[in-house]
């Protein structure tokens, strides 16, 4: 019961801005976190089919987004 | 549209492009827009920004901005949003940095300088220019001052509008010393 308020607290906020507030960053930190991780897989020599092959999506997505550097 | 602004305003945008410039940044971003408006003397913005004592801390807000960019353009906001469901954002910088070196989740936005090697405006940066016509017009004010890039800045979602907002220089606020309650 009290872990179930405590959850309920916590996710909260019925207050849906609080909730959207934190995907938005969510999203925002993800693109961050990946641009990062690309680059550094880029300078290590791997070719974009593998960047794109362990993100899930296709060369050609990926070379797009990432491509100019 | 430029041809609509006044000398104060051209001055905003002239002085971001050499925030850029000086930071050796290929792009314009709102933070170099709210840079120059820091450093103006004088216009309604500085008065604005004086008023609502953000002038008086612009070392902290250098400094709030340095410490965004650092997490990723993340601001103080997004930040608790995260730590509500649990995300420390201090922790996964720290993290990244230790692998990747400091300051590796900041400086990625996106833009190449012009072929001249003049820095660029972001599509942020350019949105806080047009709405800032959106906001002379609102008022029916046929030139486009430093206030309304002020405003401009202030009402735009993102990292400059939000590090200006904890400082006290939100929309409302700017709106009120500015042209009195209600606008």
């Amino acid at each position: 019961m009290t872990e179930a308020t405590d959850l309920a607290a916590r996710a909260g906020d019925r207050d849906p801005r609080v909730g959207l507030r934190a995907v938005a960053a969510l999203r925002r930190l993800l693109e961050q976190l990946e641009s990062v991780q690309v680059r550094s897989a880029r300078n290590q020599g791997w070719s974009w089919q593998e960047i794109a092959a362990e993100l899930g999506v296709s060369r050609q997505a990926v070379h797009k987004k990432h491509g100019r550097n | 549209m430029f041809e609509r602004f006044t000398t104060d305003a051209r001055g905003v945008v002239i002085g971001a492009v050499e925030h850029a410039s000086r930071a050796g940044s290929p792009v314009v971003t709102e933070e170099h827009l709210l840079l120059a408006l820091l450093d103006r003397e004088g216009g309604k913005a500085a008065f604005a920004l004086t008023s609502l004592g953000v002038t008086d801390r612009r070392a902290e807000v250098v400094e709030a901005l340095a410490a965004a960019r650092r997490r990723g353009g993340m601001s103080k906001a997004d930040e608790d949003a995260l730590a509500g469901l649990g995300i420390s954002v201090e922790e996964i910088v720290a993290r990244v940095e230790e692998t990747h070196g400091p300051g590796a989740l900041a400086g990625t936005e996106r833009g190449k300088a012009w072929p001249s090697g003049r820095p660029s405006f972001t599509k942020g940066s350019k949105k806080v220019l047009e709405k800032s016509l959106r906001m002379a017009l609102a008022r029916k004010q046929k030139h486009i001052g430093d206030e309304h890039l002020l405003l401009a800045l202030a009402a735009m979602p993102g990292m400059a509008g939000e590090v200006l907002a904890e400082f006290g220089g939100t929309y409302g606020g700017v709106e009120r010393v500015l042209f009195g309650v209600g606008g």
